[in-house]
């Protein structure tokens, strides 16, 4: 990949500058927006905001470069993601403190396999193969009092942090397919930004128009408004970034729809965590500390249901 | 020579792989880069605390900081003693209980004077992961002689799930350095100057957990 082949993809350039013009105009409409109203809570959003420039600047650089700087950039957002999860989790025994050297050796493990596209061994590598390995580990151990909790909370954090987003970089270990130039790349950035789009308008409609929360026990901001309205932008959206992907026009409605939906999803999955340990919301949280598991609370779902919509659709 | 060794140790390679493999984040270290000489005083969990403490510091005060050790521990052996002073520049004492206060406190005072810094662990010992113990007395001794010396309080907490006392296996996990406002000891009292020491050290832990947690 080099900057020729990299300009002659106008697909993926066309996102490319579509998204560093959306980045400049959130920057510009925080900064404006603070200036204006300072008593306005913008941290949280500010951060986002930061947090995307940092992805956009791995992943043209990736592409510019040389894309394995993906599954690096990949990795280590798994490892940090895991590392906050298992440091803020509070149903791990102490005695389990050094299993987690081998959810740590897996993650190398987990995008090896997706750069040299090992598609059957990538999915069961940590749902079977690490799941049984865990349980035996910890039975190694000896210590039995509440030994069931720790075989199930040390692989269910395996699986929201590692498997997940490995399946992000899976999409650029994707053949090419005839008459599809975008390729991984461009599944890649329709997943991310259909995703991250989505939370920004169920965010908006929230605020616009939220009455009737959903869930209020865990997450009092979601409302059937922000949810509606979210979702059905969002498969607008998919419709008109379908370029990006070979979906037909049917195709590109539906998985738009099921993108948003899997993002609640996810988001509610991270907040009920996030609940039961007693952790403040993000926007609370001290700027620029910790955090990540709060930017990749929907991608850890949407990724892996997006991957594996297309790969049965086109791949398989 | 020695700095060219420190500045590999603490600078390039301590600090990044703190920050990026172990999971060390720094909150208000601007603190350290407002005063000439200090003396950090920070709680005490795992070997990680020093190694996290010099990495904060800039260059400049790398070669003119001495974390104070526990010279029982860290000089039992020549080769020990040797790596210990070669890594760390550290300053080392003797902590046994009969002759409490005078050989040890002379040391420290002696690198002050020098117009050197100073790393205090006044719990004495790592103690079990993630508890605080009873301050040993030796930093008001200290800083009774020295009143126009800043002690910056430092609270630290995660370490101690790195690298346990006892354990060899160094495990990642998120952990924070927290820097305090540095202040200067007003009184006479040696035992009042531990204890509102101790109590800011507490008070910075309890701000920090607050604003992480309901």
């Amino acid at each position: 990949m080099n900057l020729a082949q990299f300009s002659a993809n106008k697909e993926v350039t066309f996102i490319i500058l579509l998204i560093i013009g959306l980045l400049v105009f959130a920057t510009l409409l925080f900064f404006i927006w603070g200036k204006l109203k300072p008593e306005a809570n913008l941290i949280e959003l500010k951060l986002r905001t930061k947090s995307w420039w940092t992805m956009a600047m791995v992943f043209i650089l990736a592409i510019v470069i040389n894309p394995i700087i993906s599954y690096f950039a990949f990795g280590l957002l798994s490892f940090m993601a895991l590392r906050e999860i298992s440091t803020i989790s509070k149903n791990v025994r102490d005695v389990d403190r050094r299993i987690m050297i081998w959810c740590y050796i897996a993650i190398p493990i987990q995008f090896m396999l997706a750069y040299y596209g090992y598609f059957n061994l990538f999915v069961i590598f940590i749902p079977v193969v690490m799941f049984i390995f865990i349980s035996f580990m910890l039975v190694i151990r000896g210590e039995t009092t509440e030994i069931g909790r720790s075989m199930s909370v040390i692989p269910t954090q395996l699986m929201l942090t590692v498997f997940s987003l490995s399946h992000l970089a899976f999409l650029l270990s994707l053949p090419q397919i005839a008459g599809f130039n975008a390729g991984g790349r461009g599944l890649l950035l329709f997943v991310v930004f259909i995703t991250e789009i989505n939370d920004v308008f169920q965010f908006t409609w929230g605020k616009l128009l939220g009455r009737h929360a959903i869930i209020p026990k865990i997450s009092p901001n979601k409302t059937w408004e922000g949810f509606i309205g979210g979702v059905l932008t969002t498969t607008v959206l998919g419709y008109f970034l379908r370029f990006l992907t070979p979906f037909s026009v049917v195709e590109s409605l539906v998985v738009s729809f099921v993108i948003a939906c899997a993002g609640f999803v996810g988001d509610v999955v991270i907040s009920a965590v996030k609940r039961d340990i007693g952790l403040k919301d993000t926007g609370t949280l001290i700027p620029g500390h910790g955090g990540i598991l709060d930017r990749i609370d929907s991608l850890a779902i949407t990724s892996v249901v997006f991957f594996h919509i297309v790969y049965n659709l086109y791949y398989s | 020579m020695r700095g060219v060794l420190l500045f590999v140790t603490y600078q390039v390679f301590m600090r990044n792989f703190l920050r990026i493999l172990v999971g060390v984040k720094y909150i208000n270290v601007a603190e350290l880069n407002k005063h000439a000489q200090f003396i950090l005083v920070a709680n005490h969990n795992s070997h990680i605390d020093t190694m996290a403490l010099m990495s904060a510091l800039s260059y400049s005060q790398l070669k003119k900081t001495h974390p104070v050790a526990a010279g029982d521990y860290f000089g039992i052996s020549p080769l020990k003693s040797f790596i210990t002073r070669l890594f760390t520049n550290a300053l080392l004492i003797q902590r046994s209980k009969n002759a409490e206060g005078k050989n040890p406190i002379q040391a420290m005072s002696a690198s002050l004077v020098k117009g050197d810094s100073l790393i205090l662990f006044p719990e004495g010992s790592r103690g079990e992961p993630q508890k605080m113990q009873q301050f040993k007395k030796g930093v008001g001794l200290l800083l009774k002689k020295h009143p126009n010396i800043a002690y910056i309080p430092v609270y630290m907490t995660g370490m101690g799930r790195i690298l346990p006392k006892g354990e060899r296996l160094l495990i990642p996990f998120d952990s924070y350095v927290v820097f305090g406002e540095a202040s200067y000891s007003h009184t006479d009292d040696t035992e009042a100057i531990v204890k509102e020491i101790e109590e800011k050290i507490i008070a910075l832990g309890v701000a920090f957990q607050k604003s992480k947690f309901e």
